[in-house]
Order: C-alpha cells, then sequence, then structure tokens
C-alpha cells in the first residue's frame, strides 16, 4: 500500500466523519409515548399519556409533563421521592414521608408493577413504557393492573401513513382536547412540547411543532451510520498496522 | 517513528478523560480500537504485560457486581439462599460490572501505550525545573518496584534450586536477603547520581527531542478530542436503569476518532520509511 492509499483512506474516512456530522442537523425525532398511573387512597385512579420528542425521559418528568400537581424531594443519586401527588395528602408530612401511607413507586414489566430501586428522577422511560404511584402504607402496594392500550390508547400506524399533508407539522391527530396548532412558519423549530393531556383513557396527547416534518427513522439512522464508519475505519487502521511488523 | 514525550502526554491525557469520563459501551468499544490502533506500531515480543495485566483486572468488577448484586430487571438465575452470593443474579449488574472493568481495561491499556512509547528519562527530562528534582525522585522509585519484584523472584529461584520449599514459615528467610539488597540497589542508584552529578544543575541532553509535523498534529488532536467530550458529552450509561446503551451522537465519536491520530500517523510514517527503502 502506498502513502497515496493511505492519504485517500484517510481522506474519505475524514469525509465520512464531516458528512456524518453535517447530516446530524435538527431534525425532528420520533414521537414517543409513556403512560403514569395514579392510585390514591381512595381508590380513584387518574391516567395520563404523555407524548415526549427525546429517546427517554426519567419518571419525574413524565409526571411534570402530565401536568399533575406533585411536591418531590431529592435524595442525591437515588433519585426524587414523592411527598405529594394530586393533592394527597393535602400537607406534605415531615420527612417526605411521614409515618403512615407513602407515595409508592412502581414500573410496569409485561403484566406485573414492579417497585421501583430508583427515585423518580433517576428512572428511565423509553416509548411504550408505564409508571405507577400508590398512595398506601406497606411495602409492594401496586396499582391496579391497566394496560398501556388503555391509557394512550392502540399503537398507531406508521407514521408515513398517517401524516397529514397540510404543512402544521402535527404527526398525530388528537380526537380529544386538541391544542390549536400554530401556522407554518420558515424557521423550523429544534425541539417538541408536550402538552398536558386529560385524564380520558384514549391517546390525547398532542404535539405542536412548526417545523417541516421529516421521517423519524432518517434522523435516528445517522448515529448508526456514523458509529459504524468509525469502527470500520479503525478496523481498516488496525488491519495496516497489524501486518507490519513492531519496531 | 518516534513521538515527542510531551506529545504523548497530551494523548494520553485525553484518552484517560475518554476512559474515565465516557462509559457508553459504544464509545468504550471504539476508545479500546483507537488504543490497540496506537499501540500496534510500537507493539514488541515482551510488551504484551499490561494488556494481560488489564484484562485480568476488567475480569474482577465483572465478577463482583454479578456476585454481589441483587439489582437489575433481566435476571439470568436466581441460586438458593447461599450466604452472599445467593438470590437473584441478573444480565444488568454484569453489563455494570463488564462497563466498570473495560474502564479499567483503557486506563492500564492507556498507560501501557505510555510505558511502550516514552522512556521515564525522557519524561523526567522535560518537567520544569523546580520539579526535575522531585521528578527524578518519583521515577527512581517507580523503577524500584519492578527491580524489588524481580529481585524477590531471583532470591525464591535460588532457594527452589537449594531444594528449600517455600511456605509462610520461610516469609522471614525470604524478606531478609530482599531488604538487604534493595539496600543494596538503593546505594548503588545514590552512587550512580552522585556520580552524574546530580543536583549540580541541570543535565544535558545528547539528542534532545525535537517538535516535528506530525507531534504538532497529534497534540492538536488530543485538545480537540477534549473539547470534543466537553461539547458533546456522551449519555451518561447505567446498565440498571436502562440495560441497552444509546447510539453516542457523531460529535461524541469525533471526539474518540481524534485520538487515533497517532496511529494513522505512525502508519505514514512506516510507509514513508518503506518508500524511501525502496
Amino acid at each position: 500500500m502506498t502513502i497515496t492509499t493511505t492519504a485517500r483512506l484517510s481522506a474519505a474516512g475524514a469525509a465520512a466523519i464531516a458528512a456524518a456530522l453535517l447530516a446530524a442537523h435538527p431534525v425532528h425525532a420520533a414521537v414517543h409515548h409513556a403512560a403514569l398511573v395514579i392510585q390514591h387512597t381512595s381508590g380513584s385512579l387518574i391516567t395520563r399519556c404523555v407524548a415526549f420528542a427525546e429517546e427517554q425521559i426519567n419518571g419525574l418528568q413524565l409526571v411534570q409533563r402530565s401536568g399533575v400537581e406533585y411536591e418531590a424531594q431529592s435524595f442525591g443519586s437515588i433519585g426524587s421521592a414523592m411527598c405529594q401527588l394530586d393533592q394527597e395528602p393535602l400537607t406534605v408530612p415531615p420527612g417526605c414521608f411521614g409515618s403512615g401511607p407513602y407515595w409508592q413507586y412502581f414500573h410496569r414489566q409485561g403484566s406485573d408493577w414492579q417497585a421501583s430501586v430508583v427515585g423518580a428522577s433517576s428512572s428511565v422511560l423509553h416509548d411504550g413504557d408505564i409508571d405507577g404511584w400508590r398512595y398506601a402504607a406497606g411495602a409492594n402496594q401496586a396499582p391496579g393492573s391497566i394496560s398501556f392500550a388503555a391509557v394512550c390508547g392502540a399503537p398507531p400506524p406508521p407514521i408515513a401513513a398517517t401524516r397529514a399533508p397540510s404543512a402544521t407539522g402535527s404527526i398525530r391527530p388528537a380526537p380529544v382536547q386538541a391544542v390549536p396548532l400554530p401556522p407554518a412558519t420558515p424557521t423550523p423549530a429544534t425541539s417538541l412540547e408536550a402538552f398536558a393531556p386529560s385524564a380520558a383513557p384514549s391517546r390525547n396527547a398532542v404535539l405542536a411543532s412548526t417545523g417541516p416534518n421529516q421521517p423519524p427513522r432518517a434522523a435516528a439512522i445517522v448515529p448508526w451510520l456514523a458509529l459504524g464508519g468509525t469502527a470500520i475505519l479503525l478496523l481498516t487502521l488496525g488491519a495496516i498496522n497489524l501486518r507490519r511488523r513492531g519496531p | 517513528m518516534t513521538r515527542h514525550p510531551l506529545a504523548w502526554c497530551a494523548w494520553a491525557t485525553a484518552a484517560l478523560a475518554a476512559a474515565l469520563i465516557d462509559r457508553n459501551p459504544y464509545l468504550q468499544g471504539l476508545l479500546l480500537l483507537v488504543v490497540i490502533n496506537v499501540f500496534l506500531p510500537y507493539r514488541g515480543p515482551r510488551r504484551l504485560t499490561s494488556w494481560k495485566f488489564g484484562l485480568a483486572l476488567a475480569v474482577v468488577p465483572v465478577i463482583f457486581s454479578a456476585a454481589l448484586s441483587r439489582f437489575g430487571r433481566h435476571l439470568l438465575f436466581t441460586l438458593p439462599p447461599i450466604p452472599i452470593i445467593g438470590g437473584r443474579w441478573t444480565l444488568d449488574a454484569v453489563a455494570f460490572g463488564a462497563s466498570t472493568g473495560l474502564a479499567l481495561l483503557l486506563t492500564v491499556a492507556v498507560f501501557g501505550v505510555l510505558h511502550t512509547t516514552v522512556r521515564s528519562a525522557d519524561l523526567v527530562a522535560i518537567l520544569p525545573r523546580p520539579l526535575y528534582r522531585a521528578g527524578t525522585t518519583v521515577a527512581l522509585a517507580l523503577a524500584f518496584a519492578p527491580k524489588t519484584v524481580a529481585s524477590f523472584h531471583s532470591i525464591r529461584q535460588s532457594r527452589h534450586l537449594r531444594g528449600q520449599r517455600a511456605s509462610w514459615r520461610s516469609a522471614p528467610e525470604l524478606l531478609l536477603p530482599l531488604l538487604l539488597t534493595t539496600l543494596e540497589h538503593a546505594l548503588q542508584y545514590g552512587e550512580s547520581l552522585d556520580a552524574r552529578g546530580f543536583g549540580s544543575g541541570r543535565r544535558s541532553r545528547y539528542r534532545p527531542s525535537r517538535w516535528t509535523v506530525p507531534d504538532l498534529l497529534v497534540v492538536i488532536a488530543s485538545l480537540a478530542a477534549i473539547g470534543a467530550m466537553a461539547v458533546f458529552p456522551a449519555a451518561p450509561y447505567n446498565a440498571y436503569l436502562n440495560l441497552a446503551p444509546t447510539v453516542p451522537r457523531p460529535g461524541s465519536l469525533l471526539g474518540i476518532a481524534l485520538l487515533a491520530v497517532p496511529a494513522v500517523t505512525a502508519s505514514l510514517s512506516r510507509m514513508d520509511h518503506a518508500r524511501h527503502h525502496a
């Protein structure tokens, strides 16, 4: 292999990395949904479906974005404990937990609830996850059984098939309590906002954006391409160096 | 193909920062590829010791994490209630230990590359004047450790040759000659330093290190890598929270890829050398 070949190889590598960086301009990411289930002492159940643009959010962000009133206390790296949720208890007990019932935190795993090993701000939720809170005394008092579809509705058809031809950028139509979408503007938005949905067991989270509506898969494949390209370049360089003897 | 010691120090600083900050398995894997690439041009028949040590060290956190941690959602198997190791063994704990182990392996590997490519005397020579004596003392103290281990092995070997078995009862018989040998080495070091005029002034260099274009490239790339790590921080990885790591952003990848510049320059200079001889 001559120096020219290696120089070309290096230039190609640099161009690939530069292209990957340039391609990573802000585009609208995929829209995800997570469900929130809150069960009071009285047994009343509150459900919320929250939409988010990020790949993942934490449990505290889910509560924040659901619009439910809450009071949390941070416990460092363990995460935040919920002291008050939806006005229960009426006053925040001393030390957050008090001596009686307290807000217990669960994640839905298949058809069961599993007690969270971390606090709300340290848990991670992805698309389709369900978080459950129950105000009760004694350990492992999980909320009632509920499915994601019961909170957020059935999974939507592919975005490409449902995308509206208008330029408003609404990715998913909201059947109930739809927030009026702003008119299209030439400036692309860099973030998506999730609006607080109602307690109705329907997919009632609306995302509004003003930018051009692009397929999310194109944005998702760029990091993978960059990762694969970098790995291939390094493996090629390793093969070149391996073929030559050491000093 | 030798690089300036400061260029290697800049590279090692950036590589160590990446090894200790980035816990994303994808980035760790790429960084391992980078360190292997940088090591390959300087490899020799007896230069794999640090890699073997690093691999052995990397296994320890995996075992400890898997055996002692009971957290995690992905169950591997459940052991009967045996003290300490009984209960749920989870994939999350194994992944968490592997991530920590990989960080340890990378740290050892970076120091291994530094040890292979830079002589301690060259490092001491580039120290600022106030730190020269302290640096020499530290370098000598570090050089003493392998010397002491070698002395221990030779004493034990000579005892074996005399038919004396090694046991804990024979520890004083091993330690006393080891202490005497070490003291003897220390005196020899002192005499050699005295003979070389240590403390009388800064030593001159017979062959001073010169900066070359590849050296500057390595320094610039290392600084740029640190900048990229600061501007595009990788998403933190915690196997207990989310077993599947997120794909790193291209900016984070660039930070890691820039650390491969020493391997690229070494490869190019070898080709130049080969063409010159052809």
